[in-house]
């Protein structure tokens, strides 16, 4: 590795601490600026209660204090605290219990997504202009265009109701299959019109035109000088999709009941579950950094001409 | 490719489970959907009917909800040989004393005892805890810190109440009341893993997969294990309606206990036997801020006037909806028109009348304005002219032209939202303008209960069959006082009266204030052994109540669920717990 690529690196590692070190900051002071609290509930507990309770996770301490002692047990001990809601669970174990799921979830829906539309992309490419494409791109349009609520209650409908192939709730044998496909038809669609366009952009190259004149193998150029070099939108595009997909699908997790972490990360706000919050937060900015830093490094292995500064 | 890969590694281990599951001796299962994942299953922190229907599957207390032969509720003694009356004490106090049946036992084998119980209850109450039910322990003498809870030997407990309570063996059937044993409450996150969580019930919990199933076994130290027929039931967790109904609809739950509003007309025609409108004891409702102006610009009345003015329209305004509308256009649930505050299910003195029945000044309806389908033009009318004494009408356009515009604060949500905008269209309708606002849950909580709105979507829930339940939250100090009576100005206002002298009570109050008035009242019947005295008190304080306008009921709640034909010996209390352990399912 270069002493320039590793320069950067670091560069980008400190970038994303103060990144985060932001998202933490504006988070804990809106979370707390917003109003109701995590023991507000329909039936009112006494003052007292609610007093002591504040008393037991902090909250009764200056707001400067709670961001320092919040941010001094992050760094120092990687503790993210109890939930406020769920009594008598961690944050932390909360988090890796939906990831488990979401991350499962959203590994295979990215992989798949991506295999298929790279190659629906490029078939569609090359076969441009024929009965082939035309239909790769209307189907491709009609999922882009569809909210996931829609397509994932149609599929509920059709092979769990009606057919009765697969279970409706992700908890069950074989659950993920709907949502998997449901999460995957988008990003599949969109990877697959992003290759298709930059991969006519790279055949009408004169450098393609120069390989076809030299008598190299149609399959050669194809795969050799074409769709690589095609891939650099794709892979900008992969990364954060792939920290967006894995962070849960609130959505997707709704319809077909899966166990993931989007729908923590929604009930958290509503609870006012502060410790909650804090901990899907930085767990999800952290994730899209990281996600980002790694495609980008991933362009030079793509692209050796692509440098850094 | 790996979409492929997925499907059959998926179907192979679906299969596969089907071969093994069947190769197992009979063993009964039940899967059921009640809601998403609790937010404790600590039976002294739970305040969810779906954590309470988990917990009375896994905790005993000394009564329990049972059905009898012809189907009826009621309360009967559990871990208690019986449930005695309460002995009165010189000082007016009542205690009880309960024995524990033999040879009770913990999930984990060790002995059950009184002291559990002592420790349990004292848990459960204090401040320290914090628990949202705790309250439920205040008529005990020394609530909340200092409880007259004693257990004299392993076998006896003793419990000495402020006064005796009609509703108190009810109470020890909540979860609140269950036991737990303090060397396992003492970690703190036990109620969360399966594996530290020792029980009393009828089931241990074998395992809870976050956010996805929690699964129950028979408990084989149950001291009536025999008599549980349902071997094992898997409370899936899931709060979307749609996906529930998906699953009732493939088989694979036999019991979902919510649906989509959108889809109810259709599944009471599709499912003319499995779909059931259970009771709730539960009013939804409109508040007003009493200290909230209403009256017209340039109004000469002021102070007591004023706020009695205030009253009258508040009343009137109530009459101009027509709450059948709202129950069957809107709600379509089977949810029954209300007329008091107190809502349908709670009984009167005798136990047999609904308490609403007997509410209110007229012997022709029931409660206090005649929700009757033909009344509704004649409270219209009534309404009409009461308003007209205040505002200006003018009589060609037939609307009001100087009633200052309200507005009306609700959480988000369609259901309430369908509801403010009827709410606003008929106000519209004479020329009243009431502007929507909707706030996110915890803020609206919030908003509301400071007092900050004018006109609120509001809502209550029993947790006991005793009207007391619904009539001790108006009290000045209390903390679900969200009309704010005797806060801020309206603590000045004296234009109450009560007379609680027929009862035996010395109490009569003109023209008092709100502290004066309904805090005593309520102070009485809490005080208040003689049963028809008390139930009489109650009444005339919701009198009192209703007479201010603030509290506008809309209609009375329901409890909609669906459960398969095959399920036998399945029922729901008047709670919304629903109980599936002598359940059987036929084949």
């Amino acid at each position: 590795m270069s002493s320039k690529m590793l320069f950067y690196i670091v560069k980008r590692i400190l970038l994303a601490i103060l990144t985060i070190w932001i998202v933490i900051t504006v988070t804990f002071f809106v979370m707390h600026a917003v109003p109701g609290g995590p023991f507000m509930s329909e039936k009112a507990i006494s003052k007292e209660a609610q007093a002591a309770l504040e008393a037991k996770y902090g909250l009764d301490k200056p707001l400067m204090e709670q961001y320092v002692t919040y941010l001094r047990d992050i760094v120092t001990k990687f503790d993210f605290g109890p939930s406020l809601k769920q009594r008598g669970r961690m944050v932390i174990d909360i988090i890796m219990d939906g990831m488990k799921t979401s991350a499962k979830l959203g590994v295979i829906a990215a992989c798949s997504a991506a295999v298929l539309g790279i190659v629906l992309g490029a078939v569609a490419a090359i076969r441009r202009n024929t009965v082939l494409d035309k239909t790769i791109m209307v189907i491709t349009t009609a999922f882009v265009s569809m909210p996931s609520f829609i397509m994932g209650s149609f599929l509920l409908i059709i092979f769990s109701v009606r057919l009765g192939w697969v279970p409706a709730n992700g908890a069950s044998q074989g659950g993920l299959i709907l949502p998997v496909i449901t999460l995957a038809l988008y990003p599949m669609s969109y990877i697959t019109r992003l290759t298709r366009s930059s991969m006519l952009d790279v055949l009408g190259q004169d450098y393609i035109r120069t390989a076809r004149a030299k008598g190299v193998s149609y399959w050669r150029i194809i795969f050799g000088h074409a769709l690589k070099n095609s891939l650099i939108p794709v892979i900008t595009y992969f990364g954060p999709m792939l920290a967006f997909i894995v962070t849960g699908s609130m959505v997707v997790e709704q319809i077909f009941a899966v166990p993931g972490i989007g729908r923590q990360f929604v009930s958290s706000i509503t609870n006012r579950d502060y410790t909650m919050i804090m901990g899907t937060t930085i767990f999800l900015a952290s994730l899209i950094v990281i996600m980002n830093l790694v495609s980008d490094l991933l362009y030079k292995v793509v692209d050796p001409r692509i440098e850094f500064d | 490719m790996k979409k492929l890969l997925a499907l059959v590694l998926a179907l192979t281990l679906a299969l596969s489970s089907v071969v093994f599951a069947s190769a197992e001796a009979e063993k009964t299962s039940l899967n059921v959907c009640i809601a998403s994942e609790p937010d404790t299953l600590d039976p002294a922190l739970n305040s969810a009917v779906d954590g309470a229907t988990m917990i009375v599957h896994l905790f005993s207390g000394l009564s329990k909800w049972a059905q009898d032969a012809n189907g009826a509720l009621n309360i009967v003694p559990d871990l208690a040989t019986d449930l005695p009356a309460a002995v009165i004490n010189d000082d007016g106090t009542a205690t009880y004393t309960y024995t524990l049946v033999d040879g009770l036992k913990w999930s984990d084998g060790k002995d059950l005892t009184a002291k559990d119980f002592e420790y349990a209850w004292k848990r459960a109450a204090s401040t320290a805890l914090g628990a949202d039910y705790g309250y439920m322990f205040e008529v005990v003498k020394g609530y909340p810190d200092d409880m007259a809870v004693e257990a004299t030997d392993d076998k006896t407990l003793v419990v000495t109440l402020n006064n005796d309570v009609s509703y108190w063996n009810e109470l020890l059937a909540f979860p609140t009341f269950l036991p737990v044993r303090e060397d396992v409450v003492t970690n703190e996150a036990w109620a969360t893993d399966p594996a530290t969580y020792v029980c009393n019930g009828a089931y241990t919990m074998t395992a809870w997969e976050h956010n996805s199933v929690i699964t129950l076994t028979k408990n084989p130290n149950y001291f009536q294990a025999d008599s549980i027929t349902m071997d094992e039931i898997n409370f899936y967790l899931s709060d979307d309606a749609n996906n529930m109904l998906a699953n009732f609809r493939n088989g694979d739950w036999l019991m979902i206990d919510d649906v989509p509003t959108a889809e109810i007309a259709a599944l009471q025609v599709e499912y003319p036997t499995e779909y059931f409108v259970g009771s709730q004891m539960g009013t939804y409702y409109v508040s007003w801020n009493v200290n909230a102006e209403i009256l017209p610009e340039g109004c000469e009345l002021t102070g007591d006037e004023a706020e009695a003015a205030r009253a009258e329209i508040r009343n009137a305004i109530g009459l101009l909806y027509d709450r059948n509308y709202i129950v069957t256009e809107i709600g379509q649930a089977g949810q029954q028109p209300a007329s008091s505050f107190v809502a349908l299910g709670l009984t009167d003195a005798d136990g047999i009348h609904q308490f609403y029945e007997v509410a209110g000044p007229s012997d022709e309806y029931a409660g206090y304005w005649n929700v009757a389908e033909g009344a509704y033009e004649a409270n219209w009318e009534s309404a009409m002219e009461t308003l007209k004494k205040y505002y200006t009408f003018d009589e060609a356009t037939g609307m009001f032209t100087n009633f200052p515009a309200i507005e009306y604060l609700y959480n988000t949500n369609d259901g309430h939202k369908l509801i403010g905008e009827y709410l606003q269209s008929v106000l519209a309708g004479v020329g009243i303008t009431m502007n929507l606002t909707n706030q996110e849950w915890n803020t609206f909580l919030n908003t509301r209960k400071n007092g900050d709105y004018t006109v609120a979507r509001n809502g209550w829930l029993a947790d006991y069959n005793d009207p007391i339940s619904f009539l001790d939250m108006w009290v000045s100090g209390s903390g679900n006082n969200d009309s704010q009576f005797g806060k801020g100005a309206h603590a000045d206002a004296k234009i109450y009266s009560i007379d609680l002298t027929p009862f035996g009570v010395d109490l009569k109050v003109e023209n008092g204030t709100w502290a004066e008035t309904y805090d005593a009242a309520i102070a009485a019947v809490k005080a208040c052994t003689d049963k028809d005295a008390r139930y009489g008190m109650m009444h005339a304080a919701e009198d009192l109540l209703m007479s201010t306008g603030a509290i506008t009921p809309l209609y009375y709640y329901t409890d909609i669920y669906m459960i398969d034909d095959a399920v036998q010996g399945f029922f729901a209390n008047p709670l919304g717990y629903k109980y599936f352990m002598y359940t059987t399912v036929a084949k």
